[in-house]
């Protein structure tokens, strides 16, 4: 069998991350990407925090191909009719470097691959994997097609659905309850509407979360993420709870799923944001919401699992984040493969060192800080009540009738009691306090 | 059979968008012309059955792109590669690249064959292979479907309108080939491996002994738009009888439908 | 493209880059189907509509269309899902996203 020291399976964000740190170290690599190039299977929301990552390769985010840095931060509740929206901007989120910035991944994965090649690895597109080779309980190997590759390790970075690694026996099969579907339209619009529609400085972009008259009660929200010359438009809605209500649904309701973005997008709210915008693409995603009770093994003999593929994603309702992830899992498969390749030791205790680093990093802490959240995020109030309840009471306040109105307090108090004070809200503002 | 095979490195043009009636290429990645990997196919094919050697040529035109694209002609099965590539090659058109083909060919030890893809997947003027067969001065068959060695000679066949013709060309000759020739193979995954190691001749202009100022371009492209659709927009009212009387007198009016 | 601010989904589709196989890479066991799902979770869930039953009531799926989210298989519990990607060439390629 041929062989070589380390194969890749898949190339995004954390398989090219690990690609890059081994190439570099002058260790032979090899990544096998299923579509035309990097990114061309890939969807993000968009946004990538580049703070966490910044140190690793600190060479390449000078000149990666960000869409905008990201100045404005938005979070909209949509209820009926009315919605209230959080516009916090700071001069921190763009200060020289900025912390975040906007992503189109065919885009972004493609610069990386070429990166990667630049370096000595070697990237093949339209290769698709398999299976994993597996050998008294150690990986030794794909195959592609009628061809087994050997590799002293594999780093299995094939994305959310794990079929090689679940058939391989590495990890569970992806389940409804730890997923969710995001889907969302590119929509293409000159740069100086973006700016002038966001108040963005040129360059600078804007990131929207939407919760509320979204998701039809379902886990999940809308999101908007302003790039250079479009916006990414979508949609983020529980597995879980989408087979849910299939299951309560009448025989004569002929909903989808993919109605809700058009149902989005046509809210008079939504609507003058994508005015005069052309789209230019539509695709969809799963997106691992599990948490860190959802994280398989991170890596056995002869194998490591980094990025979407280990689970490696963080909802925390107003932060989304992955691809940080992605790259800091990448980057510290290729530390544990390089010490395992220095004691020529492959085996699960020779690779030990990766689990421990992402343990000691932001992946893994981040994660455990934020293992109430997948739980918090399963009570539907939070997509339907309280966008309503937040944007019902301001609309109010702001409410000058034809008779007389009653006081500030009096209204406010009279809002705050009927929506807020009742044994629901108590109970669900003593399960937000481990959040 | 010594045979060469001339390639080109063409952009993937279903992942071309347009916008603004422009062709958006960028992060558009170039592949091996559909037509050059039909005639790949068709020399390996030949070498499997009568042995030889199979070299792809390619003209890099400015285009960095090409070693990815010559990778994937080794990955295919080529036994070798030479790419011509030279500053003065940007913008080269038909005739330029035709001189540059023919004088790599002359400088490869042994040629026996030379095969053309039809056309290029993205300008397709097709005069490549025409121009290379006069240049080396070999007979030429256009518009090959199916191509067999003979002692000495290659046998085609290619579809004229109601008939089929067969040829006989004695080597060394020059054959372009159609799509419906063959199924290009897709290279596995130990092929695009072992294609790292396969040579590859890097060739400029000095090298082949042609002059810059013969392969300047002598053609301007004034204009790439994307052609403008007009709609009419005529809508139909009535019953669905009156809608579709309406709708075919339009359509015999517009003589899209005879009388 | 389309400027409309909604958009017919298989309009949407038809932005996409599909390159197609010969072989499906979702194969349904249509029996399984039949004999015992009856939340057809997959007509809801999948973002391209591509489920559909047809005139005898038997599941079908436009896999050509797949945008290869693999939402219908982590949904069908009832596992009448063959689900692989697409071989290599194949399946949908995406230019931003």
């Amino acid at each position: 069998m041929e062989k070589v020291e380390c194969i890749v399976v898949g190339g995004g964000l954390a398989g090219l991350s690990a690609a890059y740190g081994l190439a570099d170290a002058g260790v032979e690599v090899m990544v096998l990407e299923r579509g035309d190039y990097s990114g061309a299977k890939n969807v993000t929301g968009g946004r990538l925090y580049a703070s966490p990552i910044r140190s690793f390769y600190p060479e390449l985010w000078e000149e990666a191909p960000f869409e905008r840095a990201v100045a404005r931060e938005l979070v909209t509740m949509l209820g009926d009719g009315a919605q209230t929206t959080i516009e916090v901007a700071s001069d921190r989120f763009t200060a020289d470097p900025p912390q975040s910035y906007t992503v189109l991944r065919a885009r972004f994965d493609q610069w990386l691959a070429e990166k990667v090649g630049e370096k000595g690895g070697m990237v093949v597109p339209n290769m698709k994997v398999d299976a994993l080779l597996r050998e008294e309980g150690r990986i030794i190997g794909i195959r592609a097609g009628e061809d087994e590759i050997g590799a002293d390790v594999v780093i299995v970075a094939e994305g959310v659905l794990r079929l090689l690694s679940s058939e391989a026996g590495l990890a569970a099969e992806p389940v409804d309850r730890d997923h969710a579907l995001g889907f969302k339209e590119v929509i293409e619009l000159p740069p100086g509407v973006i700016e002038d529609r966001w108040h963005l400085n040129p360059g600078e972009g804007a990131a929207q979360l939407f919760l509320g008259n979204v998701t039809d009660g379902m886990l999940g929200g809308g999101f908007l993420y302003t790039n250079k010359e479009s916006i990414s438009l979508g949609v983020v809605v529980g597995m879980k709870a989408m087979r849910e209500r299939a299951e309560k649904a009448k025989p004569q309701d002929a909903s989808e799923s993919y109605q809700l973005l058009d149902r989005f997008k046509a809210l008079p709210q939504i609507r003058p944001l994508v005015a005069g915008g052309t789209v230019a693409e539509y695709s969809a995603h799963a997106i691992p919401e599990g948490g860190i009770a959802a994280v398989p093994k991170l890596a056995g003999d002869g194998y490591l699992m980094a990025g979407d593929a280990a689970g490696l994603a963080l909802n925390a309702l107003i932060t989304v984040r992955g691809m940080d992830f992605a790259i800091a899992s990448g980057y510290y498969a290729a530390e544990a493969v390089k010490a395992a390749k220095a004691r020529a030791d492959f085996s699960a205790a020779g690779l030990a060192g990766y689990e421990a680093s992402l343990r000691g990093s932001f992946v893994l802490k981040d994660l455990q800080t934020a293992s109430q959240i997948p739980a918090f995020m399963e009570n539907p109030r939070l997509f339907t009540h309280y966008p309503r309840a937040v944007s019902r009471l301001l609309e109010q306040i702001y409410t000058v009738g034809p008779g007389p109105t009653p006081g500030l307090f009096k209204t406010a108090w009279g809002g705050i009691r009927r929506d807020f004070m009742n044994t629901g809200t108590v109970k669900d503002a003593w399960s937000a306090r481990r959040i | 059979m010594d045979i060469v095979v001339c390639v080109k490195t063409n952009p993937d043009l279903q992942m071309v968008r347009v916008k603004n009636r422009e062709a958006v290429v960028e992060a558009v990645p170039y592949k091996l012309g559909d037509l050059d990997k039909n005639a790949l196919e068709t020399a390996i094919q030949l070498r499997d059955a009568a042995g030889g050697t199979i070299t792809a040529v390619s003209v890099a035109e400015g285009n960095r792109k090409i070693r990815e694209t010559i990778k994937e002609a080794l990955a295919m099965g080529a036994d070798s590669a030479a790419v011509v590539d030279d500053p003065a090659l940007a913008g080269a058109d038909p005739a330029a690249v035709a001189a540059v083909l023919a004088a790599a060919v002359k400088k490869l030890p042994g040629c026996d064959l030379v095969l053309f893809g039809e056309g290029s997947t993205d300008n397709y003027s097709g005069q490549v292979g025409p121009r290379v067969a006069e240049l080396l001065g070999v007979p030429q068959v256009g518009f090959a479907r199916k191509v067999e060695a003979v002692d000495g000679a290659v046998r085609c066949e290619r579809s004229m309108d109601e008939m089929i013709e067969t040829l006989e060309v004695a080597l060394p000759a020059a054959v372009t080939v159609v799509s419906e020739i063959n199924e290009p193979r897709i290279p596995s995954l130990m092929h695009i491996m072992k294609a790292k190691s396969k040579p590859v001749e890097e060739w400029t202009l000095a090298d082949l002994g042609v002059d810059a100022g013969a392969v300047a371009a002598r053609r301007e492209i004034v204009s790439n738009l994307a052609e403008e659709q007009d709609r009419k927009h005529v809508l139909f009212e009535g019953s669905a009888a009156e809608q579709a009387d309406a709708f075919v007198n339009a359509l015999i009016k517009e003589g899209v439908l005879g009388r | 493209m389309s400027d409309e601010s909604t958009m017919k989904i298989d309009a949407k589709l038809g932005l996409d880059v599909f390159k197609l196989d010969k072989e499906p890479h979702i194969v349904i066991d249509t029996e399984v189907c039949r004999t015992l799902c009856v939340d057809r979770a997959c007509l809801y869930v999948c973002p391209a509509s591509l489920y559909e039953l047809d005139d005898t009531g038997r599941m079908t799926v436009n896999w050509e269309g797949c945008l290869e989210c693999g939402t219908c298989m982590i949904c069908c519990d009832k596992r009448a899902l063959t689900w692989k990607y697409p071989r290599g060439p194949y399946g949908v390629q995406y230019r931003m996203s």
